[in-house]
């Protein structure tokens, strides 16, 4: 077996030994047990919600920390003394992230759909792909977290720090319709915001807004080359 | 054609002796302040080659640029007749690393960490033999986080010999470990030369440099201030020793003192105390002989490395640390 599947193999392993990804996967699913009976049949806001959530854990929260966490033990400097550059490892992180930020999604959409009656997704395919986009966003968002921070602790820090006001601008706390006008506005236009309107408009059925998505594009590209231009290695 | 700049490497080695590393000249400035500052040496096939002196003396920054860890701001190093910037990743496959401040991902098993490491090379060593020649076979299955300090130095050599290296460099690799772990790691770098890797070891301590090294260069402040065997370097110590004895018959204090090289002659209760430079302690032994007094308890005082040490930068080692 080569390097890269090795270390692509090794990576799973200890990324599904992390208690911080079985809590990325349980919390989306305790909100819809806990609020789910409450829902109407056929409901897509909660689901979504729950969806934004579980994505914003993962990238706001493992990203940093297990990016930041390598870099402080060191092990991206052993790395770069093999054969194999430090870049792989990050490249493999970030994808079985996105993975498992998937199988958090599916996993969710599925026990959303049996056994809480919510609707079935209406364009599937549209909805994978605003999944990916903003996923893509948010881990953006998490790498820039993991360049700026000093140590993994506080790359941890940063994310709780900065989950929250993005959970709340992004309509993750209470209704959008609850909040003032001038911050549900703000709020729309949020990584996590952004995300749960797009993939509600897709669970849902409504009509694709191309505004959210160019939005979730420019996030990608500009935070993430911006994290990319600061990245330390040691 | 990699292995022609190998063959070309050794063949320019053998003019000068076989030399697997040649460092010349070679200057790294951080932010204004000069860390390495033209340094030169080479480290010879088979040898364990020490780099001594205090924290900050440019150590770690000079053997990460032989690594090419680093890019040396001016000078030359050539590697197993590679350059460490330039072919990195081919010096990668033949050179061994043990950082100083490296670890693993806390829930990586032992196995896994050598499988891992194993298959990023060309041709790498049986890991599980590894396990068994290094201890850690009944660890097989342990978390990282859940080994002891010399368990986890012991992995991490093992980490780098895993690649089957040519040359080794081994950086502070028994700090934090107890006595007897100590012991143990220095046992098994003696085993790693034997079986032809070429070591460098960067180290602070004294003791283990003596034991383990064949050459030393002594770095203070960026430069290297001597460069000889661990002995060569004791015996360049121009300083007082020390002899101490316990007369059994009444000895003249002054004609001790007429003896050759003695500086003085002192007494605490019923101990004289010799002191002289160069091959004094001969030369006393012989004038009490020749009068007939048998001493007791005689004891020179040997300088150690840390005399050579202080001698070569007019410091003590460990004051050093911080």
């Amino acid at each position: 077996m080569t390097g890269f599947s090795r270390l692509t193999r090794v990576e799973a392993k200890l990324l599904l030994r992390d208690p911080g990804a079985l809590f990325s996967m349980i919390i989306p699913l305790f909100i819809l047990v806990v609020f789910g009976s409450g829902a109407s049949r056929g409901d897509t806001v909660l689901p979504s919600m729950a969806m934004t959530i579980g994505v914003g854990l993962v990238g706001l929260y493992m990203v940093p920390t297990a990016l930041a966490t390598y870099r402080e033990r060191g092990i991206l400097r052993r790395m770069s003394t093999t054969p194999v550059s430090p870049g792989a490892l990050l490249s493999v992180q970030l994808v079985l992230q996105l993975l498992y930020a998937a199988l958090a999604s599916a996993l969710l959409v599925a026990v959303s759909v049996l056994i809480f009656q919510a609707a079935q997704p209406a364009r599937l395919v549209a909805m994978t792909a605003t999944f990916l986009l903003g996923t893509t966003a948010v881990f953006a968002i998490g790498l820039l977290i993991a360049s700026i921070a000093t140590s993994g602790r506080a790359a941890n820090g940063v994310g709780v720090l900065l989950y929250f006001p993005l959970a709340f601008l992004g309509g993750l706390m209470q209704p959008k319709e609850a909040m003032p006008e001038l911050l549900a506005t703000i709020g729309e236009f949020t990584p996590l915001g952004l995300f749960r309107q797009a993939i509600h408009d897709a669970w849902s059925g409504a009509a694709t807004q191309p505004i959210l998505l160019a939005t979730m594009a420019a996030y990608a590209l500009v935070v993430g080359l911006v994290a990319a231009r600061f990245f330390r290695w040691e | 054609m990699a292995g022609r700049a190998i063959r070309g490497g050794g063949w320019a080695a053998q003019a000068w002796g076989m030399a697997v590393i040649e460092v010349r000249d070679l200057s790294k400035r951080y932010g204004g302040v000069q860390v390495v500052d033209g340094v030169s040496f080479s480290v010879e096939e088979g040898e364990i080659f020490g780099i001594l002196g205090p924290n900050g003396a440019g150590k770690t920054t000079t053997v990460e640029c032989a690594e090419g860890l680093r890019r040396p701001d001016s000078g030359s190093i050539r590697v197993l007749g590679l350059d460490p910037v330039k072919d990195r990743r081919e010096l990668s496959h033949r050179v061994g690393v043990q950082l100083q401040e490296s670890l693993l991902p806390e829930n990586i098993k032992v196995w896994e960490a050598l499988d891992l490491y194993a298959s990023f090379y060309r041709a790498p060593k049986d890991w599980r033999a590894l396990l068994d020649e290094w201890g850690l076979a009944d660890k097989r299955d342990a978390r990282f986080s859940k080994l002891s300090g010399g368990q986890k130095q012991r992995l991490f050599i093992a980490l780098a010999l895993v690649g089957d290296p040519k040359v080794a460099f081994l950086d502070e690799l028994t700090t934090g470990l107890d006595p007897a772990a100590r012991r143990v790691t220095w046992e098994l770098i003696k085993r790693v030369r034997a079986a032809g890797v070429t070591v460098v070891l960067v180290s602070h301590f004294m003791d283990e440099v003596e034991e383990l090294c064949d050459r030393v260069a002594v770095f203070d402040r960026g430069r290297i201030v001597a460069m000889d065997t661990p002995s060569g370097l004791i015996s360049a110590v121009d300083a007082d020793q020390q002899l101490r004895f316990r007369p059994l018959a009444p000895v003249d204090d002054a004609t001790l003192a007429r003896v050759p090289g003695v500086v003085s002659v002192t007494r605490t209760g019923d101990r004289v105390i010799v002191t002289g430079r160069g091959d004094f302690a001969g030369a006393v032994t012989s004038a009490l002989a020749r009068d007939h007094i048998p001493v007791a308890e005689l004891r020179v005082e040997r300088h150690t490395l840390d005399d050579a040490f202080v001698a070569l930068t007019g410091r003590n080692l460990d004051t050093q640390e911080s």
